[in-house]
């Protein structure tokens, strides 16, 4: 019997990237042009294998708009990951997700593993974002990141697989030298798939 | 004889026969008969002629000469005594005879109108062949008289015409005239005789009457004035006769002076020539007067054409002016009294009206009875219908009762059908299969015999009378089942209650007329407002707190056209995720989308302060489904925002919404210990559920059903009934949630726990029974408390932020990967 994790992974970003999208594809592999905008938070969980472990992933989806940031704490609160989505066919959400990051970094949980999600990515060709902006901002703080497709469901199990490895494993001695091979591994993965 | 004719005197009586007359001389009377009467008067006439002439040649001619006078006249008067005599009775009657006696009073003056002034000779020369004529034919007969004096010569008949022609040539002076003038005189003298009334004057004279003598002298003086003036007539007459004769004489003397015969042939020629000449002339006159006379008839008839034209235009003339006449008329009627007019109209109508009129009261008596039939006929459908419609409601229960039950079974099916899927790894393949095909089977909408049938057999229908769908659209299998069970509950509650709940409330609905506010009607509406109801209320409820501006809605739509408010991305991106679960929000093209769109980008407009929130595009559309009506809708989203809700509860920070979850938190301590104590012993943040029930009002966590019911009580008595049940929520699924003693899936409940509840009638009851006392000062209070408390650390987490910022300005620039996180000042 393969120990089960929970890991509490909240998605953050601006309104109408398709965090709630990216959710409902992961747990449920299913899309939905219209899913109704989350006010407040929504809860999923999904439950994967990874190694040895299960991960049961409890996803606290966000309310994107700008006057529901002063309620976000309550969702990163005890959260071992974030979720930050851009719209690669919005710079301004680019922007949204620097400002995330920044607050993660002043008012997150210590350790907390950040995955950048830059979704929309089956809309390359109105692209706003380059992919290499992405790739040099994640580097820079040392995040995930992968272009995602929740209507393709495309890099969408890849971006929690990724997720799932970067998260320390409870033995200290599996923990060593992991997240940078993962992440390392991620990356050619995503260049691979998505450009 | 003759000197006693002169004094003789005549008298007719007609007491003595027809035909006997009298004559007296001095000496005797003679007693004559004639024929006739005619001849009587012929004969009076006559011998009174006789006695002018004997009279006036005693005086003016030579005895001698009298003499050759009177003989033929003698002779006459003798020729005419035969009786037998008839054809001749003709002449004079035509000649003298008939004219004296057919006139009776002519006067002296129209007494020559006969004689002809311009051919006396003719005149003369007639009047004395006449005489000669008469004279011969009398010779022939014999005397009837015993006349003496006439009878004694009767043989000298033709010595004497010849005497007389003899004396005719003669003695041209005095035969001729005389003899023409003869009958006149004595016609004259007959009327004068005739006038007077008495048979003479010498008769008056002859009577010794000495006082009538005077006068009778008087009269005799008139009549002898008459007498010399047509003697003087007869003067002027006998004088140009003289002159014709003169000239004839001339002429005559000219022929007889002619010395030799040739002279007188020559003369004779002359005048045969003359005659020849005058006999053309006069063939060339008569000629002509004939061409005349056709003229004269072309003329005519020319002119009997022109009259005939002439009558013709009078006639057209006439027309023509009795048609000006009547226009002028017409006219003149129609310019002095329209009315008048109108009048004249109605008179002509009058009668076609009163024909008409008959018709209609034929028609009224027709439809009387017609109606009277179609009375009873009600009347007995009436009856039929009432029996009917009784049957219909009793079957009506019956199939309700027979629905419901349908409904549990149903739901009770796929409850085991639930457990046996739950219990699908265990079962050997086959049954595995059946229990899949079981699942799927009852998870299908049966629209094709829905469409068909015009009624549903599905217990219950996709859509509900708002558009919602009644059961959740869950990606999960296994969630659809537990969405359609939910669903089949909640029918079968709807049908159980119908008949004994929802029709005395809905009967109490009914009779309320004007909204007034009062506790039976806080109540009714606690109850939940009849979807026939629901719009009007909802219209009173908005309008009583908040009475729409006239032309505000269409100012702030004109702005928003004319300028794009800075929220206007965020509705453009929440517009088509809005009421996902509703059909006339699901589909893009729906048309209630840019209603809502119009409403939000209005609202923006008219609170600047909060622009846009996310969650006000679901109240907005929960508002336009019930109103319909898009200003309606946008006032009711005012009332929402601006009256039933604390201030900031949709501005930058929530801040009131925040707190709300605070003083909420405080609420289901109070009211639900043990639940509260459940949640923190597993660390449950129930604010991360229930932040948006309260944001937007539970829509989209409730059943339609239920939601609506929680909006009418919102509407009217504001966000405490959100409060109520919010807690009543929790009171309703708390034994549900003590029940599961892990984070996760407690949290996996709450997700989905409120689309659970059912009965909205328990619910309701919870929410307002079973969890007073529920001060609204209490509520106050505390929101104010946890305001303050909130809002100071808001302040304390600024200072931070600001400490933090300044000491990494101190630091100076680091990469972010070194920051080291702060501790969270909220745990």
């Amino acid at each position: 019997m393969m120990a089960i994790r929970e890991l509490k992974v909240c998605l953050l970003g601006d309104t109408g990237v398709g965090k709630s999208s990216i959710v409902c594809r992961f747990v449920q592999d299913h899309f939905d042009h219209n899913i109704s905008p989350t006010i407040g938070a929504s809860f999923m969980t999904k439950t994967v294998p990874c190694g040895n472990e299960l991960h049961k992933f409890l996803i606290w989806d966000t309310a994107g708009q700008e006057r529901f940031h002063s309620l976000a704490p309550m969702y990163y609160r005890g959260s071992a990951a974030a979720v930050i989505v851009y719209d690669i066919t919005k710079q301004d959400s680019f922007h949204t997700l620097k400002k995330w990051v920044k607050e993660l970094k002043e008012h997150g949980p210590e350790n907390i593993v950040m995955a950048i999600a830059g979704n929309k990515c089956d809309l390359s060709d109105i692209r706003e974002v380059p992919m290499k902006d992405a790739k040099e901002y994640a580097e820079s703080i040392g995040a995930i990141v992968v272009e995602t497709s929740a209507k393709n469901a495309v890099n969408i199990e890849e971006l929690f697989q990724g997720i799932s490895q970067q998260i320390p494993p409870l033995d200290p001695h599996e923990n060593s030298n992991n997240g940078a091979i993962k992440l390392g591994r991620q990356t050619s993965q995503m260049g691979r798939r998505c450009c | 004889m003759y000197p006693c004719c002169s004094s003789a005197s005549f008298d007719c009586k007609m007491e003595n026969g027809e035909g006997v007359f009298e004559i007296r001389t001095p000496s005797r009377a003679f007693t004559l008969k004639a024929i006739s009467k005619q001849a009587m008067m012929y004969w009076l006439q006559q011998l009174q002629m006789r006695r002018w002439e004997f009279c006036n040649t005693q005086s003016r001619f030579p005895v001698g000469s009298s003499q050759l006078v009177n003989e033929p006249l003698a002779g006459r008067t003798n020729v005419v005594d035969n009786e037998d005599f008839l054809p001749l009775v003709k002449t004079p009657t035509e000649a003298v005879g008939l004219k004296a006696a057919s006139l009776p009073a002519p006067q002296t003056s129209t007494a020559l109108q006969n004689i002809s002034l311009k051919h006396p000779w003719t005149e003369i020369q007639n009047t004395v062949y006449n005489i000669c004529g008469s004279k011969q034919l009398w010779g022939n007969n014999g005397n009837v008289f015993s006349f003496d004096e006439f009878q004694e010569h009767p043989e000298n008949v033709d010595e004497e015409q010849e005497a007389e022609v003899e004396a005719g040539c003669a003695v041209k002076e005095g035969t001729p005239e005389d003899g023409r003038m003869g009958p006149r005189l004595n016609w004259i003298r007959k009327a004068r005789w005739m006038n007077s009334g008495f048979p003479g004057s010498e008769e008056l004279s002859r009577e010794k009457n000495s006082v009538d003598k005077v006068s009778v002298l008087q009269q005799q003086i008139l009549t002898l004035t008459e007498e010399v003036k047509s003697q003087k007539e007869l003067v002027k007459l006998l004088h140009k006769a003289l002159e014709a004769a003169q000239q004839e004489k001339r002429v005559s003397n000219m022929y007889l002076t002619a010395a030799e015969d040739k002279d007188r042939l020559e003369l004779v020629r002359h005048k045969v020539r003359q005659i020849a000449d005058l006999t053309s002339r006069l063939e060339a006159l008569e000629q002509e007067k004939k061409e005349l006379e056709q003229i004269l008839t072309l003329r005519d008839s020319h002119i009997q054409e022109l009259k005939e034209h002439v009558q013709l235009l009078m006639e057209k003339n006439h027309a023509k002016q009795e048609v000006i006449m009547t226009l002028t008329e017409q006219m003149a009627r129609e310019l002095s009294d329209p009315l008048q007019e109108a009048n004249t109209i109605t008179v002509e109508t009058l009668y076609k009206q009163q024909e008409e009129i008959e018709h209609l009261k034929d028609d009224i008596d027709a439809y009387k009875t017609q109606n009277q039939f179609l009375n009873s006929e009600i009347h007995q459908v009436t009856r039929l219908w009432t029996r009917v419609a009784e049957n219909e409601k009793a079957l009506l229960m019956k199939c309700a009762c027979l629905q419901a039950r349908n409904c549990q079974m149903e739901s009770k099916y796929l409850t085991v059908l639930r457990k046996l899927q739950e219990a699908v790894p265990g079962l050997p393949n086959s049954d595995a299969e059946l229990v899949k095909n079981l699942i799927q089977e009852a998870l299908q909408w049966d629209v094709k015999e829905e469409a068909e049938e015009g009624f549903n057999l599905n217990p219950v229908s996709e859509y509900d009378e708002y558009g919602f769908m009644t059961v959740s659209d869950y990606e999960i299998e296994d969630w659809k089942l537990l969405a359609k069970i939910q669903a089949l509950e909640i029918k079968s509650n709807k049908l159980w209650s119908q008949e004994i709940v929802e029709k005395p409330l809905r009967d109490r609905w009914n009779s309320i007329g004007e909204l007034n506010p009062c506790a039976e009607l806080k109540s009714l509406i606690r109850s939940g407002i009849p979807v026939e109801h629901r719009q009007r209320v909802w219209r009173w409820m908005v309008s009583r707190h908040c009475s729409p501006v006239p032309g505000h809605y269409q100012r702030l739509l004109e702005q928003s056209r004319s300028t794009e408010h800075p929220a206007c991305r965020q509705i453009e991106l929440d517009l088509p995720r809005t009421l996902t679960n509703n059909k006339h929000f699901s589909s893009p093209t729906s048309q209630l989308i840019p209603r809502l769109r119009r409403v939000l980008l209005a609202f923006s407009w008219h609170n600047p302060a909060i622009g846009y929130c996310q969650g006000l595009n679901r109240l907005a559309a929960v508002a336009l489904l019930v109103l319909e009506d898009e200003e309606s809708a946008f006032w009711c989203l005012v009332y929402i925002v601006e009256n039933l809700m604390p201030a900031d509860y949709y501005s930058d920070t929530l801040i009131t919404s925040q707190v709300d979850q605070r003083v909420f938190k405080d609420f289901l301590s109070e009211k639900l210990p043990r639940l509260m104590a459940h949640f923190e012993q597993y660390q449950i943040d129930v604010s991360l559920i229930t932040f948006n029930w309260f944001l937007v009002a539970f829509v989209d966590s409730l059943v339609s059903d239920i939601l609506l019911r929680v909006w009418d009580a919102f509407l009217y008595e504001g966000t405490k009934v959100i409060f109520r049940y919010a807690l009543a929520i929790f009171k309703y699924n708390e034994e549900e949630i003590l029940r599961i003693h892990d984070s996760v899936e407690i949290y996996q409940y709450l997700r989905f726990f409120t689309r659970m509840i059912t009965d909205g009638r328990k619910l309701m009851n919870i929410a307002f029974n079973d969890l007073n006392p529920f001060p609204m000062k209490l509520l106050r209070n505390r929101r104010s408390t946890h305001r303050e408390e909130l809002e100071a650390e808001l302040c304390e987490l600024e200072q931070i932020k600001a400490a933090y910022v300044k000491e990494r300005a101190e630091q100076g620039p680091q990469d972010l990967e070194e920051v080291v996180s702060e501790e969270e000042e909220e745990s």
